[in-house]
């Protein structure tokens, strides 16, 4: 179950860096930016 | 040229996808430091010490797990469990704990201490409060740092909440309290997370032969529950004489009957389920009431608090609240005499079951001294805020 939450995190957060390089507006990837860091605590298994 | 068009391309997602790297790294850090428990140090008269599974091994592994603490005499005696930190935003229950396990000593009878009773829910604060992570106490060797976390276990432990509770007694609560360890005994043994700790509190109590249970606790200044000993009705003697014998230590204890129509609360459950004397301490604590200002470490240890100053003087309160505030010294204080006069009362209604048990600090001397005198000092990096 856990591999499968993880797998689930691990896309939207890979979702997210693409999203970061693609936006040419600098807001635009700050807000990616931040939103990636709440994915990359869960990626972590960070609790 | 073309590496020019790269730089400008990839500068600015390079920065901020470091930059959240960085801050994963450091809230990360942050996060995995409440979830390791600050050391406790056993006085020299521990005999025992296990884990909650090793009393109910499905416990094992999981954020549940606890330590338990066990003092036990050459002569048979009377079986106390005492049990700090079911509600670990409120300190003195964890600290009076603390302060038994590493002071205490016995001659006579048996006593288990479980100090971090709910540990789930050391490791988060409650949300939306702004209360401190951790709280410092002074000693004569330098600080030591203890977590203040939350009333529930932490839904990271335990999610999602049901709409309405229905717990092992079978009364209604709002969804929450699923998670509120006072209101899920005596536990379930395949149930969720803080079902089966309480559970494995009523294996303590059960494969320990306890005779009297004491729950510590501490509530807001607005609650009427306060400076008091709850108490099941097959403890009604004994709360009556720690009554006495608490005026006698110059504090003030009311007495609260548990109500029978309250379930799932340890001064009910493990009266009613175990068959044991239960009852439950309370102290003022404004540190988690409600009209409290700022929520800080000065506030959890020195109880100093304007607004709930201002409440008394307008009687809103059912305590006395002064200037000085309601520090935790004290409240620390007028828990270890609640304690040590419930050893005289069991000795005195039961002698039987009494229990002889030295190295208590004496209230009058933690107020002298301050709560450092009697903790061990810190051991190097473990006690870092």
């Amino acid at each position: 179950m856990r591999i499968f939450y993880w797998l689930l995190v691990l896309y939207l957060a890979l979702n997210l860096v693409l999203v970061l390089f693609r936006d040419k507006k600098p807001w635009n990837q700050a807000a990616a930016a931040l939103v990636l860091i709440l994915f990359l605590l869960r990626l972590f298994l960070i609790q | 040229m073309k590496k020019r068009v790269w730089t400008q391309r990839f500068f600015s997602p390079l920065c901020f996808l470091f930059l959240a790297l960085i801050i994963s790294f450091l809230a990360g850090q942050q996060f995995s430091r409440q979830r390791q428990p600050e050391p406790i140090y056993p006085s020299a008269g521990l005999t025992a010490q296990k884990k909650l599974s090793d009393y109910f091994p499905p416990i094992s592994g999981t954020a549940g797990d606890t330590e338990v603490y066990i003092f036990e005499g050459q002569e048979a005696g009377g079986h106390v469990l005492i049990v700090g930190g079911t509600h670990p935003n409120e300190p003195a229950g964890f600290i009076t704990a603390v302060v038994l396990t590493e002071n205490i000593s016995l001659k006579r009878g048996k006593v288990v201490i479980i100090p971090r009773a709910n540990a789930s829910a050391f490791t988060h604060s409650d949300p939306q409060e702004g209360s401190p992570q951790r709280f410092g106490l002074a000693t004569p060797s330098g600080p030591r740092f203890f977590r203040l976390g939350s009333r529930l276990t932490n839904p990271v432990d335990q999610w999602p909440d049901p709409a309405i509770y229905i717990n092992p007694s079978g009364q209604k609560l709002s969804g929450s309290e699923v998670r509120n360890l006072n209101r899920c005994y005596p536990g379930r043994p395949k149930g969720l997370l803080t079902e089966r700790v309480a559970y494995g509190i009523m294996e303590v109590i059960r494969q320990e032969k306890i005779d009297l249970g004491i729950d510590v606790h501490e509530s807001a200044p607005e609650y009427p529950v306060i400076n008091a000993i709850v108490f099941h009705e097959n403890s009604s003697e004994l709360a009556a004489l720690v009554s006495m014998t608490m005026e006698a230590y110059g504090f003030n204890l009311r007495l609260e009957a548990s109500p029978p129509q309250l379930r799932g609360l340890s001064h009910r459950e493990w009266g009613d389920a175990a068959g044991i004397m239960a009852v439950l301490l309370e102290t003022a604590n404004a540190s988690h009431g409600r009209l409290k200002g700022r929520p800080s470490p000065a506030l959890v240890v020195e109880g100093k608090d304007k607004f709930y100053t201002q409440a008394a003087r307008l009687g809103r309160l059912f305590v006395a609240y002064p200037e000085s505030g309601l520090p935790l010294k004290e409240r620390v204080a007028r828990h270890l005499a609640a304690i040590s006069s419930l050893f005289q009362g069991v000795e005195e209604i039961y002698p039987e079951k009494g229990l002889r048990v030295e190295g208590i600090p004496e209230a009058r001397e933690v107020l002298e001294k301050g709560l450092g005198a009697f903790l061990h000092p810190p051991k190097e990096a473990s006690q870092k805020p």
